[in-house]
């Protein structure tokens, strides 16, 4: 999942800004507007307030009070004032949830992304990394608008607006000045930074990442690394990971630090040469006092266009670093759906069928072929490795074979629709995760509209009812990963929950792996009863499973002398 | 977490204070740079009000060149100690947070039980980092709004009792407002941290358990049902912020009111159409400009306290969170679990009236001894206690009652380190560490790696890996088979050379060859003379033991 050459940072930020953009049109550019009327009307209230005070002294002084138009600049400042704060509420309100709304389906959008994710992808995920590409990657995101896109765009277009009012009202020189102060230097200032920023981001985003799935890694594998004497050790990694993203984090603060102390500076600067500008216009007699005061006033209020670029130079690494990530996973592979045919039966056909991993010596399946039907149930046997799950995952349409054929119910397995694929078949894989909550929702994971009877029925199926009642019924919780119940009743919730499916062809992994002779039997025995008409393939090496089974295939036998073969 | 409905506001100032204690000292230095800072500004405007009443004559002001200088040599000067009080501020901050999270750090490690990773994780870091902004924000803009208002009034006064009063009407109420805004946001935050830790939790759960949900097609579920959970985080999160957007309008609102108050007043005083509101002569064009450069921040301080406000409302979430952690005490393991050399003598295993509680059972184990060598097997049905038995004797859990001996000493927090130096351990669900199959065989030790290997029957399992001994491991052994990453389990429990080997069902999920082989395996550690203490369902393995023990049988 790494961003190739073409996807720079800047273009994902940007490729991120037009979905959020996308996501939520109006509401963004209608806040867009309103932040430009906030600028706008800021300038204006500081500018018109200078100029009329100064214009009142010198009215005044001259012995002109009594024919000074006081009234109309007056109303306009209290309308200003007013209007301003009803702007940048509206603003605020307007942006922010559009930012989050859009970053929410952002958010679902990569779950459903990270979820469709090929087979071998999924089982090499790794939790805690996902959780912070679904998390933090995403929070960093609500400052590509808030914080970037919509201040630069608007401090812009006040800026030039501004320009071209001064240049009209007092003097081009003073409006030059002013505009062009503020541009370089904040221009200069965002480019120095943001070029020093996005490294030192990056590494403490990395940092910030690593100690948390260091952290979360240490919490659950502290009981194996207490016994080796580790625990003390990888605290220590744990907690050096912390100094090293702190350190990191000093970095980027110094460069936001200075970056800000740059753009007070500019804006003293600017206003003091504004100041110097019109009063040398004034005393030639150029342009009057009051018109003077203007630029000065003006170029106060203007340092507010360039307040924010502090936060967003701090921020622009780290935003550019999730923008990268979010964007490649919501651009890689998913699954690809088959076709749009499904069969009536499960009847299970496999013929000539070879597989071989990437870059392996030796295929794991080599021309194997059997038939299976409904109602009838077959194990696989073979020594560890000789590819009995593989066989399955093929099986499940999970992997592609390299050669051969698989038929179900009629129907090559590639041309099977997705979702009725699914519906029809349930692989049990040798390990399951059960989450934190109860029985009832553990279940419901598999088959949603089931009611209690249901529910009561598949756990009688697989020897559970009594355990469960004795706990406290299918309301009992359980922990985090499933911890509550031992590993064989574990074990026996999976199966149930795969059996509540209803599925016509059923494959088992290893099914009563974790359980005693009796019990393996007795939920055996009790699958069979509540799918009397589904063809069961399991992947088997205990006895009690083979003799279960109607018939056993070895997968170490030369097939050409299997004699059951089609 | 869970959700706090019921909070003692008392407590959680009480947790934030003792929070930054440490760093107060800083904070102190730095609000009085930040005040002295603040206070640069009248200065300023004092210059640009003699330069540009100058310019109305009849006393000439400074000229352009002296007013600029003057003007940018106090703002560099200004510029400068906001950077230093920003300086200190985060040194601080770094120092107070890093500080709280080092502590949960190292609880979290020796706990034995505790609430689900991902949300100590969320406590641990985006949560925790909420106390920066408080310390860096919210207590600078503090010390500002207790001074640099006052001053600002008191040179209103001066100048003009109207102006004065404008100010003084407007001021005190924004206090009120903000205190009543304040603890409708302390709330909400509070509920918003509570949504993100439960979030977080179903998350890093659905996450681990993808596979799960694609083989059930319950994909869509449950992205409808995270859909819906960070639906209400938004609309929490949206709570929050329109509480923080209110408190800063109605601040905003009071002061475009009052600075338009003043430039209305001013700006009447100087044309000479009031009379009221100065004092023996008229109000001068200088003091007019100057008045109405320091009215806004006159507000200003106020305006970045309640920016900064619901700072104090996340910190305080958090410090309360933070107490209640402090308050929970875990069971912990015995002992520290770091390397040590091993504990002397001969590696005898006693046990007298154990018990343990789980949940609402209690487990009392028989009395057993076990001789150094000896191959044991624990059985007894599913949930019998099998595996809590093996977590005791390896000091990961200590027993409610009764006393366990190892070689000769009480397992105690003093030995258990010692004690472990000596064990080798085969859990039954393995969890890999994010590193390469070597260094979660290793440690980092130095040993025989090619051995174990060979000794646990994996050396073909791993010449299938890419990258083989470099290979990463997904955090259950994605990519590994069960059986073989049970048997990565044994190469690391052979890898460390153990007196005592604890397995539980080691050769579950193995078919009969390659269970023969770690029987093989586990049959080699005992002839170099290790004791095997092994919970099993198995019969075949079981046969293979000097003798079995059952579990759960004696009531």
């Amino acid at each position: 999942m790494t961003p190739d050459g073409n996807n720079s940072g800047g273009r994902a930020l940007w490729r991120i800004f037009r979905m959020i953009l996308g996501d939520q049109k109006t509401a963004l550019m209608r806040g867009a507007a309103l932040s430009l009327a906030v600028l706008v009307a800021g300038i204006t209230l500081l500018g018109l307030s200078g100029w009329f005070i100064t214009a009142a002294a010198a009215a005044g002084l001259a012995g002109m009070g009594a024919v000074f138009d006081v009234f109309r600049p007056s109303a306009m400042v209290r309308f200003l004032a007013l209007g301003r704060t009803a702007a940048r509420y509206g603003e605020r309100l307007l942006t922010h949830d559009a930012t989050l709304r859009a970053l929410t389906s952002i958010r679902v959008r990569l779950l459903a992304a990270t979820i469709s994710a090929p087979h071998d992808v999924l089982v090499r995920l790794r939790g805690p990394q996902a959780l912070n590409r679904l998390m933090a990657d995403v929070d960093a995101l609500d400052g590509v608008p808030l914080r970037l896109i919509l201040p630069i765009a608007a401090g812009l277009a006040a800026q030039l607006l501004t320009f071209a009012i001064l240049w009209w009202l007092v003097e081009l020189g003073v409006a030059l000045w002013i505009a062009s102060g503020f541009l370089v230097a904040s221009a200069a200032t965002l480019y120095l930074a943001a070029r020093t920023a996005a490294n030192a981001s990056r590494n403490e985003e990395a940092g910030s990442q690593a100690f948390r799935s260091g952290f979360i890694d240490l919490i659950r594998a502290r009981s194996d690394l207490a016994v080796y004497g580790q625990l003390v050790r990888h605290g220590e990694t744990v907690l050096a990971t912390d100094a090293r993203r702190q350190a990191d984090r000093g970095r980027l603060d110094r460069i936001e630090r200075r970056a800000g102390f740059a753009l007070s500076l500019t804006g003293t600067v600017v206003a003091a040469g504004a100041l110097a500008l019109g009063m040398t216009l004034a005393q030639a007699g150029t342009i009057t006092p009051a018109l003077a005061a203007i630029g000065f006033f003006a170029s106060l209020a203007l340092t507010e266009t360039i307040g924010p670029l502090r936060r967003a130079m701090a921020d622009l690494g780290r935003m550019a670093v999730a923008a990268q990530r979010v964007d490649s996973t919501l651009a890689s592979d998913r699954i690809e759906h088959g076709g749009n045919l499904f069969g009536e039966t499960a009847d299970l056909l496999i013929e000539e069928l070879s597989f071989r991993r990437a870059n392996a010596a030796r295929p794991v399946l080599d021309r194997v072929s059997f038939g299976l039907t409904a109602g009838e149930s077959l194990a696989i046997t073979g020594a560890s490795g000789s590819g009995k799950s593989t066989l399955l995952l093929l099986a499940a349409g999970l992997l592609r074979p390299d050669s051969g054929r698989i038929v179900l119910g009629s129907v090559p397995l590639d041309r099977w629709d997705e979702t009725k694929l699914r519906s029809t078949l349930t692989l049990v894989p040798q390990r399951s995760t059960l989450m934190a909550g109860t029985i009832r929702e553990a279940l419901q994971l598999a088959a949603p509209e089931a009611v209690d009877a249901d529910l009561w029925r598949a756990l009688d199926a697989v020897a559970l009812a009594g355990v469960v009642r004795a706990k406290g019924g299918l309301e009992f919780r359980l922990g985090p990963m499933g911890s509550g119940l031992s590993g064989g009743e574990a074990r026996r919730l999976v199966l149930a929950r795969s059996i509540l499916r209803g599925p016509r062809l059923l494959l088992l992994d290893e099914p009563t792996e974790g359980l005693d002779e009796a019990t393996a039997l007795a939920v055996l025995k009790g699958i069979r009863k509540y799918l009397p008409e589904a063809s069961i393939l399991t992947a088997s090496h205990r006895p009690v499973e083979t003799t279960w089974a109607d018939r056993v295939v070895n997968l170490n036998q030369p097939f050409s002398a299997t004699p059951e073969l089609l | 977490m869970s959700p706090r409905p019921d909070t003692n506001p008392k407590t959680d100032e009480h947790a934030l204070d003792q929070l930054t204690r440490a760093v107060g000292r800083q904070m102190r230095l730095a609000s009085i740079l930040a005040v002295a800072s603040s206070l640069i500004w009248p200065v300023q405007a004092a210059i640009v009000a003699m330069a540009i009443s100058g310019l109305l004559g009849p006393a000439p002001g400074p000229g352009p060149v002296m007013t600029a200088a003057a003007f940018v040599g106090f703002g560099v000067a200004r510029a400068l100690m906001a950077y230093h009080a920003e300086a200190l501020l985060f040194a601080a901050a770094t120092k107070a947070v890093t500080a709280a999270r080092e502590e949960i750090v190292r609880r979290e490690m020796r706990a034995t039980d505790s609430g689900g990773a991902g949300s100590i994780a969320a406590l641990a870091t985006e949560k925790l980092d909420a106390i920066i902004p408080y310390i860096t924000r919210y207590a600078p803009a503090r010390a500002r709004v207790m001074t640099v208002p006052l001053v600002i009034l008191a040179l209103s006064f001066w100048f003009s009792w109207a102006v004065g009063l404008v100010l003084l009407v407007s001021g005190p109420l924004i206090p009120v407002f903000m205190a009543l805004v304040g603890m409708a946001a302390k709330d909400a935050s509070q509920r918003q941290m509570a949504d993100i830790g439960s979030l977080n939790d179903l998350l890093i759960e659905r996450l681990s358990a993808l596979v799960d949900i694609r083989l059930l097609d319950a994909g869509p579920a449950v992205v409808s049902d995270f859909a819906r959970g960070a639906d209400q985080l938004r609309a929490k999160t949206m709570n929050v912020l329109s509480i923080a957007f209110l408190s800063s309008t109605v601040l905003e609102l009071f002061a475009a009111i009052g600075v338009a108050m003043v430039a209305v007043y001013v700006g009447f005083a100087l044309l000479g159409a009031i009379e009221f509101g100065g004092y023996a002569a008229a109000l001068t064009p200088a003091a007019g400009i100057f008045l109405l450069l320091l009215a806004p921040d006159f507000y200003q301080p106020m305006r970045d306290l309640s920016a900064a406000w619901h700072d104090k409302a996340a910190a305080l979430a958090v410090a309360g969170e933070l107490a209640e952690w402090r308050k929970q005490s875990p069971a912990a393991l015995l002992g520290q679990g770091g390397k040590t050399g091993k504990l002397p003598g001969s590696p005898e295993i006693g046990l007298r009236n154990v018990a343990v509680q789980m949940g609402d059972r209690l487990i009392r184990y028989p009395d057993i001894s076990i001789r150094p060598g000896e191959s044991v097997a624990l059985m007894g049905p599913s949930g019998a206690g099998k595996t809590t038995l093996l977590r005791l004797l390896a000091g990961l859990v200590a027993p409610d009652e009764g006393r366990i001996t190892v070689a000769g000493d009480a397992l105690t927090a003093d030995t258990a380190d010692a004690w472990r130096a000596r064990l080798g351990w085969m859990p039954q669900a393995p969890h890999f560490i994010n590193a390469s199959l070597a260094d979660n065989i290793s440690f980092g030790q130095p040993g025989d790696l090619d051995e174990s290997l060979r000794a646990a029957a994996v050396g073909s399992v791993i010449e299938a890996l890419p990258g083989g001994t470099e290979a990463l491991l997904g955090e259950t052994g994605g990519g590994l088979s069960g059986g073989e990453a049970r048997r990565i389990t044994l190469a690391r429990a052979v890898f460390a050379q153990p007196d005592i080997l604890l397995a539980d069902e080691p050769t579950a999920d193995l078919d009969a060859e390659t269970a023969g082989l770690v029987m093989a395996g586990l049959q080699a550690l005992a002839a170099r003379g290790c004791s095997l203490i092994i919970a099993t369902h198995d019969p075949a393995l079981a046969a293979r033991m000097d003798r079995t023990i059952q579990i759960g049988s004696c009531a």
